[in-house]
């Protein structure tokens, strides 16, 4: 594969209740990006975002963007999955050769619109809705169950997750202040509000307010751009059943799939020795283990034992994750920023030492049944 | 960083938000049509009249879909066969969701359970039967369909799984 490299991003901080209009948010991820990078709008010949109709109140929701995302007489173009999918759609419009430099931006507001109740729409309206009251949190009951069954692995284990990542995002100045703790116990976990049985409040990643926005261009003009561009080197995609009931949820074999392909295109054999950094998309303390697992970073069942700290044997999630902050469509392409900025040494308070090597994830349906997985190499 | 000039400051462009409005709307597209093909799972419907189950099994995989699929997407074809199941079940994985009345504020635990009839491949989202206590409940707990008193070949016809006796051993 040709080298494309990460040239700039920005990011908007993470709100519950954001103080900021819709395209002004928009706008200052996006140009952001670009000042950042001292670009300009007249370099820009490729822009893809990602958000959701329904998010934004609105069909064919990209038109609107069309000024505050950078994409006036452009190519220009929307993903509705997760803000990891558009980069590699930006990805594929830099290796078709015709451009020089793609804006990938993403997020939404969630503050304005009643997120789990939107994601009750999502289970098939003939088979499954008539039957239950299903949504991603009661998903996400069923699949922790499933996992702490299979390999024995226990409620507190799992809270621990929710500890960690909590406690990294006080470190991450863009986290959701309301995600931050750095006192939380794993009994303030277990102890907090119940969603949906086994999963508490604190184990869930909040939904909140954000837009992301990344730059992407060939290494020729990359190398023009900056001199320590973050190169793209592997990515791995895959998917799995739609119906729950068809799906063994305590291990996930669409990251399994998507870990392979990644790591074959960027030549990591060892995965766990070769790898300094992991930002994995876990919408759910226990999500964190389950893609660990499946990436082959820890045994089935084992991943509670790594230590993922800042400073452990590998880093999962130093930025908090997505428990640290939630914004849908964005948390993806969070995900790979965050990975960048360690392998750029620009992670300041939650810096991996020596990171050279990252991987970062984005993900998208009910249980995490689509994952993508990005490998990811800094400059030397 | 960057090799090339940058601005100094990006303090520019927030400094006009000083406060934003919401305003209230509606994104309401009234109704929605859900078409689907009954022809496939018409064997099935007409089973559910005499309390029976049935699900299709794809001969490229062996896979055995209750509730029936139109397509294996394993293979990528129409699974062509059906075969009995029994109305006996397990639970394979349950949550318990808070469900609260908007007018009343009262919240109402429902578990929500995946069952896999005994026969089928795959499971069905369900409900345990009103009076089971969550707490009793364990993934492997035997069910069993608990039919309306008059089957009409819906879906509706199996209102709820009831616990049977497990006689199952404990294997150490
Ligand atoms: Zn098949």
């Amino acid at each position: 594969m040709e080298k494309v490299g990460i040239v700039g991003f920005n990011q908007v901080k993470m709100y519950s209740d954001a103080n900021y209009g819709r395209y002004e948010m928009i706008f200052e991820a996006v140009r952001g990006a670009l000042d950042k990078a001292g670009l300009k709008k007249k370099d820009i010949t490729t822009v893809i975002s990602c958000t959701n109709d329904y998010y934004d109140g609105r069909t064919i929701s990209n038109l609107f963007t069309v000024e505050v995302g950078g994409g006036y007489l452009v190519d220009e173009s929307k993903c509705e999955m997760d803000g990891a999918h558009a980069v590699l759609y930006g990805l594929m419009r830099i290796l078709s050769g015709n451009h020089k430099l793609a804006v990938i931006w993403s997020g939404s507001m969630p503050s304005c619109y009643p997120y789990h109740s939107a994601r009750l729409y999502e289970t098939d309206p003939t088979w499954e809705r008539p039957l239950g009251y299903v949504n991603d949190i009661t998903a996400g009951g069923f699949q922790m169950r499933a996992y702490m069954e299979k390999f024995g692995v226990s409620k507190e284990e799992i809270a621990r997750v929710a500890v960690k990542n909590r406690k990294n995002a006080t470190k991450n100045p863009l986290a959701l202040a309301e995600a931050q703790n750095a006192n939380l116990t794993v009994e303030d976990v277990l102890n907090s509000e119940i969603y949906s049985d086994p999963v508490t409040e604190l184990m869930v990643a909040q939904p909140c307010d954000s837009v992301a926005a990344l730059l992407l261009a060939p290494e020729r003009q990359a190398l023009k751009i900056t001199d320590n561009p973050v190169w793209i080197t592997g990515v791995g995609y895959s998917q799995e059943a739609y119906y729950l009931g068809e799906r063994d949820l305590s291990i996930s074999k669409s990251m399994e799939i998507a870990g392979k392909t990644a790591f074959n295109a960027a030549g990591i054999k060892d995965p766990k020795n070769e790898i300094d950094v992991a930002e994995l998309f876990e919408a759910y303390a226990h999500e964190e283990l389950i893609l660990a697992e499946a990436l082959g970073l820890a045994d089935k069942g084992k991943a509670a034992n790594l230590n993922s700290e800042i400073n452990g044997d590998l880093a999962i999630n130093p930025s908090g994750g997505a428990l640290g902050g939630n914004p849908p469509c964005a948390t993806g392409l969070i995900r790979i920023i965050e990975a960048a900025k360690q392998l750029r040494g620009e992670a300041n308070g939650y810096q991996v030492k020596g990171a050279k090597k990252a991987i970062a994830s984005g993900q998208i349906g009910m249980c995490a049944q689509n994952n993508i997985l990005f490998a990811l190499e800094g400059s030397d | 960083m960057s090799k090339l000039t940058q601005r100094k400051s990006l303090d520019y462009i927030k400094k006009e938000y000083v406060r934003t409005r919401t305003m209230p709307g509606s994104w309401y597209l009234s109704s929605y049509k859900f078409k689907f093909n009954i022809a496939h799972h018409q064997p099935m419907l007409e089973k559910l009249k005499e309390k029976k189950l049935i699900a299709n099994q794809c001969s490229g995989c062996n896979r055995v879909f209750f509730p029936p699929r139109l397509v294996c997407g394993q293979c990528l074809v129409k699974p062509d066969r059906w075969v009995d199941i029994r109305d006996t079940a397990r639970v394979a994985t349950y949550a318990i969701a808070y469900l609260k009345n908007a007018e009343t504020g009262e919240v109402e635990e429902k578990p929500m359970v995946l069952v896999q009839h005994d026969g089928a491949d795959t499971c069905s989202i369900a409900e345990l039967a009103p009076g089971v206590n969550v707490k009793d409940t364990y993934i492997g707990m035997p069910i069993k369909a608990h039919w309306s008193e008059t089957a009409t070949g819906g879906l509706m016809d199996i209102e709820y799984y009831d616990p049977i006796e497990d006689d199952a051993k404990d294997v150490k």
